[in-house]
C-alpha cells in the first residue's frame, strides 16, 4: 500500500498561458482559486490546494508559474559541471543550479517550478494544443524530465479546430512520453478527470488505490450533484404546475393585473431555480467562463413569456386554453368546468384527498358562478424543463465553450418538447396547495412525493446520443 | 406563561450550552425532523454563517450526516427550534387524544343506537350493516386510493387529524415549518401515506371497540329479540347468510344460529335463550371477525412498516440545503495558500536603443513562425533574409550574423497566436541591440484575428521598450519601413 504519512504531491506545470490554473480550479472545483486570465504570466508564485475525499486529503496539486525562457535554462543547466568534474544526473544537476545565485536573478520563476518539481511524486505538463510544438518546448520538456519525476502532458483545447494534437503527440513520444491525456480545462468531457487520473494511475503504480479511490470519490460527489440538480429543476416544475390564480373581478384589467403578477412569480420561480442550481455547482456568475454558460448575468436572456421564444425553441404553443389570447402567451384562463379525468377524482375520492376534491368542486362552482382561474400552460412549463435541463448540462460541463446551443438542445430533447408531460406533473395540476409559488406549501406529502417521482423519472432519462 | 410550555420538555433554551448539545439524546427520528426543520428554515432565511463555536463542535463528530444532526441540534435548541417542534408534537398528540376519545365514544353510541332500547326486535341483518358497513366501506375507499392515487392515501381519519392539528396550532409560521419538515421528510421515504393510514386505521380500531363495548353492554343489560325481515327473498337465503358469514368467527369459538332458529327468526322474533344467546354470539363475533381484527392486523402493519422505515430513515444529503453543508463541512478540496510568493521585481528585458551603425543594409527574421504563416514575404533584394528562429542553435548563429555586420534595420516578424514569453522578449531585446533600429512586425493570420494577444503582444512590448511606432501590425507598413526606413511611409 501506499505511504499514508503524506498525500500524492503533484505539480501541475508548463509553458506560460497555458491554462494550468484553470486545470486547478477545474480539479478542485474551486472557482476562485488563484487568477486567471488570458494574459501571460498570470502566476508568478506557487500556490497549493488539497484534493479531500470523506475527510482525508488524498492529493496535494501545486500551481506553478509558467516556464518563460526554456532555451536559456538548458544551456544554463547544461554548462552546470561539478567541480570534481563528475558526471551530474538530472536531479542533481537541477539541485545544483537552485542552489546557484544567479538562478534568483535571471530564472526565478524556473526555479520555482523546479523546486516544487523535486518536491513533488508527480506533475502535470499542461499544454496548449493550439501552439505548434516548438523547440522552446521540447527543451521546457527536457529540463522537466531530468527532475526524475513522472511527467504527465495535459492537452489543453484539444478538441480546438487549430489544436495541432498530433504533432504534439508524435513529439511527445520522440521524448519518451507516451502517455498523454487529453482534458480540457474549462470544459473537460464528462469522464475526463476519471481519464486523467486513471492515466495518471499508469505512471504511478504505488500510488494507485489513492487515485482510485479519488476518482471513485469524486464519481460520487457528480452522481450527488446531478440528484440535486434534477430536484431543484423538479421543484421548479411542479411549483409552476400547481400554481393557479384565481381572478375574483370580472373586469379586463383585473385580469391583467394578475396574468403580470403570475407571470412575474414564475419568472422569479425561474431565477431562483437557476441561482440554486450556479451555486450547487459553485459557479459565480463573474467567473472567467461565465459567459459561455446560456446565461447573460446569470439570468436567462430570452424573456420566458415572450412567444417569439417559445417559437424559436419549436416549443408548441398549447391548444385548449379556453381564453388563452387574452391571458397572454403562455398563461391559460379556465372558467370553471374542466374535468379533472375520471382516475384523479376517484383517486380524491377514495383516498380522502380532500384537497383535490376541494379544486374539483371549486370549478364545478366556477361553472355557474363564472369564477374564473389562471394556470401557467404546458408550453411554458417545457420551456421551464428545456432551459433548466440545459444549464444543467452545461453546468455538468463546467463550462462552458463545448456547450451546444439551446436550439440544437431542444430538438435534441423531443421527450420535453412534446407529448405529453410527466406524470407527477398532471397530477400537480389538480393540486394548487403542492405549489409554493403564492406562499407557503399546503401538502408537503404530496408535494415531496411528486418531486421525488419527476427527479427519478429525470434522472432516468437515457443520456442523449449515448 | 405561554400555554405551549405545558406540553414542553423541561429543556430550556439559554441555560443550555449549545455546544453539549447531543443529538443522540433525541431519538434518531427527532433529530433528522429537527435538522430538516433548520433546513426547511435556512432556505426560506438564508443560511447562516456558523459560529466558531459551532463548527468547531460540529467538526469533532465523525461523518457527514452526524455533522448536520449535530450542527441542527446545537442550532436548534439556541433558536427554539426544539421547542417548536415539540410544542408541535405535543399538539398533534393532543388532538391524537381527542380524536381517540371521539372515535371510542361514537363507536359506543353508534352500537348502542344500532340495537335501539330493546322496546322493537332487532333487525340482525340492519344491525350488523350498521355496526360494519361504514367500516367496510371506508375500508375499500382505503385500498382504492392505494390502488388508484398513492400519494393521496392514508385515509380520511389520518388527513383530519392532519388538518385539525394544523387549524389549532398556535405557532404560527413555525408550526407550518414543523410540520412540512415532517411531512417532506416521511414523504420522501415514502412512510407519510403508511403513517397517516396507520392513524386512520387506529381510529377505526378504536371507533370498532367502542362498538363492541356498547354492543356487550346493550346485550348485557337489555333484552332484545332477534328478526329478519324480507319481502322478495326466500328464507334459504338468510340460512345460508348466517351461516356463511358465521363461519369465520365459528373458528374462534362463536356460535352460529342454527338453521332451525334462523327459520323461526323469520317468523316472529326469537325471545327463547339459546336463540338469543345464539344470535348475540353471533352479532358480536362478526363484529370482532370482519371489523377489529382486520382494523387490528393492518393497523400493526403500517405501525411496523412505518417504524422499520422510521429507523432506516437517513437524511437525503442531495437536497439542496444539504448540499451546502456538505460543501462547508466536508469539502472536496481546500487551499494550502502561497507556498513560494511572488518576487517582488523580475528580471524584463530591454530593447537596445536605436544607433548608428556603419552599414545601410536592412535585415528581416522571423521568430518561432509556423508553417501556416508564408514566410518569406516577397522583398527587394538587397534586404537580408536571415530565416525563421527557433532553436538554441539557430538564435546563436543569428546573433554572431548579427554581431558580425549590424544592419541598420532590422525588423523582427512574431506570430501574434503564440504567447509573447519572457524567453522570446529576451531574444528579440538582444537582436535589437545588434542593429542601428529595430521594429517588430506582429503577424496575425487572417483566419482568425486574436486581439487580445495583440494587446499582450503590444503590451509586453511597451515593457521592454518599444515605442508604439515600433510595432507594426500592418504587412504593408512592415515592410515598406524595412526597405526604405523613415516613420513617415
Amino acid at each position: 500500500m501506499h505511504d499514508r504519512t503524506h498525500p500524492l504531491r503533484i505539480a501541475v506545470v508548463g509553458h506560460t498561458n497555458t491554462g494550468k490554473t484553470s486545470l486547478m480550479r477545474t480539479l478542485t472545483r474551486d472557482t476562485g482559486f488563484g487568477e486567471v486570465s488570458s494574459r501571460p504570466s498570470t502566476t508568478r508564485h506557487v500556490e497549493g490546494a488539497r484534493l479531500i475525499v470523506d475527510g482525508e486529503v488524498l492529493v496535494e496539486l501545486y500551481d506553478t508559474p509558467g516556464m518563460e525562457d526554456p532555451i536559456a535554462l538548458l544551456e544554463r543547466l547544461e554548462a552546470i559541471e561539478a567541480p570534481d568534474g563528475e558526471r551530474l544526473d538530472g536531479p542533481a544537476r537541477v539541485e545544483r543550479f537552485l542552489e546557484d545565485p544567479v538562478c534568483r536573478a535571471r530564472f526565478e520563476q524556473e526555479g520555482k517550478v523546479l523546486r516544487q518539481m523535486l518536491a513533488s511524486d508527480a506533475a502535470l505538463y499542461v499544454i496548449d494544443a493550439r501552439d505548434p510544438v516548438l523547440a522552446k518546448h521540447r527543451d521546457e520538456l527536457e529540463i522537466l524530465g531530468g527532475c526524475a519525476v513522472p511527467l504527465l502532458p495535459v492537452l489543453n483545447f484539444a478538441s480546438s479546430a487549430a489544436s495541432a494534437e498530433t504533432e504534439w503527440r508524435e513529439a511527445l513520444s520522440r521524448l519518451g512520453l507516451h502517455a498523454v491525456v487529453r482534458f480540457d480545462t474549462v470544459a473537460p468531457e464528462r469522464d475526463g478527470e476519471r481519464r486523467l487520473y486513471q492515466t495518471l494511475a499508469m505512471l504511478l503504480e504505488f500510488h494507485r488505490p489513492l487515485l482510485d479511490r479519488l476518482v471513485a470519490g469524486r464519481e460520487r460527489e457528480a452522481a450527488a450533484r446531478h440528484t440535486a440538480a434534477m430536484r431543484l429543476v423538479a421543484e421548479l416544475l411542479v411549483d409552476v404546475a400547481a400554481c393557479r390564480i384565481e381572478v375574483r373581478e370580472d373586469s379586463a384589467s383585473a385580469l391583467e393585473a394578475a396574468v403580470d403578477d403570475l407571470n412575474e412569480r414564475v419568472r422569479r420561480r425561474e431565477q431562483h431555480c437557476v441561482e440554486a442550481l450556479l451555486s450547487l455547482y459553485r459557479f459565480r456568475s463573474d467567473d472567467v467562463d461565465a459567459d459561455q454558460l446560456p446565461l447573460i448575468d446569470g439570468r436567462w436572456e430570452d424573456d420566458l413569456f415572450n412567444p417569439e421564444t417559445l417559437r424559436d425553441m419549436g416549443v408548441k404553443l398549447g391548444t385548449g386554453a379556453v381564453a388563452g389570447a387574452a391571458a397572454g402567451a403562455g398563461i391559460d384562463l379556465m372558467v370553471g368546468g374542466i374535468t379533472l379525468g375520471a382516475a384523479a377524482v376517484l383517486g380524491a375520492l377514495a383516498g380522502g384527498g380532500w384537497q383535490a376534491l376541494r379544486h374539483f368542486g371549486d370549478r364545478l362552482l366556477g361553472t355557474f358562478t363564472g369564477k374564473r382561474q389562471l394556470a401557467v400552460n404546458d408550453a411554458i412549463l417545457r420551456m421551464l424543463a428545456l432551459r433548466q435541463l440545459h444549464l444543467v448540462r452545461a453546468l455538468e460541463a463546467r463550462g462552458h465553450a463545448a456547450v451546444e446551443p439551446i436550439a440544437k438542445f431542444v430538438t435534441e430533447s423531443g421527450k420535453w418538447r412534446e407529448g405529453t408531460l410527466p406524470q407527477p406533473l398532471r397530477r400537480a395540476r389538480s393540486h394548487r396547495e403542492w405549489s409554493g409559488l403564492l406562499g407557503t406549501v399546503g401538502d408537503e406529502t404530496g408535494r415531496s412525493e411528486a418531486i421525488e417521482t419527476l427527479r427519478e423519472l429525470m434522472e432516468s432519462e437515457p443520456e442523449r446520443g449515448t | 406563561m405561554n400555554p405551549d410550555q405545558v406540553f414542553l420538555a423541561p429543556m430550556s433554551s439559554r441555560d443550555q450550552d449549545p455546544v453539549s448539545c447531543d443529538p443522540d439524546s433525541l431519538g434518531a427520528f427527532e433529530a433528522r425532523w429537527l435538522a430538516e426543520v433548520v433546513r426547511l428554515r435556512e432556505e426560506d432565511g438564508g443560511s447562516p454563517v456558523d459560529s466558531a463555536a459551532v463548527r468547531a463542535a460540529v467538526d469533532r463528530v465523525p461523518g457527514m450526516e452526524a455533522r448536520i444532526l449535530a450542527r441542527a441540534c446545537l442550532l436548534g435548541v439556541d433558536d427554539g427550534t426544539l421547542q417548536a417542534l415539540r410544542a408541535w408534537r405535543a399538539r398533534a398528540r393532543l388532538v391524537m387524544w381527542a380524536l381517540m376519545g371521539l372515535a371510542l365514544l361514537s363507536g359506543f353510541g353508534a352500537a348502542v343506537a344500532v340495537l335501539g332500547d330493546g322496546s322493537r326486535p332487532v333487525n340482525v341483518v340492519w344491525a350488523l350493516g350498521g355496526l360494519l358497513g361504514v367500516n367496510l366501506f371506508s375500508l375499500m375507499l382505503w385500498f382504492a386510493g392505494l390502488l388508484l392515487d398513492g400519494a393521496d392515501a392514508g385515509g380520511v381519519f389520518g388527513r383530519g387529524w392532519l388538518w385539525i392539528s394544523r387549524r389549532i396550532s398556535s405557532l404560527g409560521d413555525s408550526g407550518v415549518t414543523v410540520a412540512r419538515a415532517q411531512f417532506g421528510l416521511m414523504g420522501r421515504a415514502g412512510l407519510a401515506r403508511w403513517w397517516l393510514s396507520a392513524i386512520t386505521h387506529g381510529l377505526w380500531l378504536l371507533a370498532l371497540c367502542g362498538a363492541l363495548a356498547g354492543l356487550l353492554l346493550a346485550l348485557s343489560v337489555r333484552g332484545y329479540g332477534f328478526v329478519w325481515e324480507t319481502t322478495i327473498l326466500p328464507a334459504g337465503a338468510f340460512t345460508a347468510f348466517v351461516d356463511v358469514l358465521g363461519w369465520l368467527p365459528a373458528q374462534a369459538g362463536f356460535a352460529i344460529p342454527d338453521a332451525e332458529t334462523v327459520r323461526a327468526s323469520g317468523a316472529a322474533a326469537v325471545t327463547h335463550e339459546a336463540g338469543r344467546l345464539a344470535w348475540s354470539s353471533w352479532l358480536t363475533g362478526c363484529l370482532i371477525v370482519y371489523g377489529i381484527v382486520p382494523r387490528a392486523l393492518l393497523w400493526a402493519g403500517c405501525l411496523v412498516y412505518v417504524g422499520m422505515g422510521r429507523s432506516r430513515l437517513r437524511l437525503d444529503l442531495t437536497l439542496p440545503g444539504y448540499t451546502a453543508l456538505v460543501a462547508r463541512y466536508a469539502p472536496t478540496s481546500d487551499r494550502i495558500g502561497v507556498t513560494d510568493a511572488a518576487p517582488g521585481t523580475w528580471h524584463a528585458a530591454r530593447v537596445g536603443l536605436p544607433h548608428r551603425v556603419g552599414s545601410r543594409a536592412a535585415a528581416i527574421v522571423g521568430l518561432e513562425l509556423r508553417g501556416d504563416v508564408s514566410w518569406p514575404p516577397a522583398l527587394a533584394p538587397q534586404i537580408e533574409q536571415m530565416g525563421v528562429l527557433d532553436s538554441r542553435e539557430q538564435r546563436r548563429q543569428a546573433i554572431a550574423r548579427l554581431e558580425a555586420n549590424p544592419p541598420a534595420r532590422l525588423l523582427v516578424a512574431c506570430d501574434v497566436r503564440l504567447t509573447p514569453d519572457r524567453g522570446s522578449l529576451g531574444l528579440i531585446a538582444e537582436l535589437s541591440r545588434h542593429a542601428g533600429d529595430c521594429r517588430v512586425w506582429l503577424i496575425m493570420p487572417t483566419t482568425q484575428c486574436e486581439l487580445d494577444r495583440t494587446v499582450h503582444w503590444r503590451d509586453a512590448l511597451a515593457e521592454a521598450g518599444f515605442g508604439v511606432q515600433a510595432v507594426f501590425d500592418d504587412r504593408g507598413a512592415a515592410l515598406l519601413w524595412l526597405e526604405h526606413g523613415g516613420d513617415n511611409a
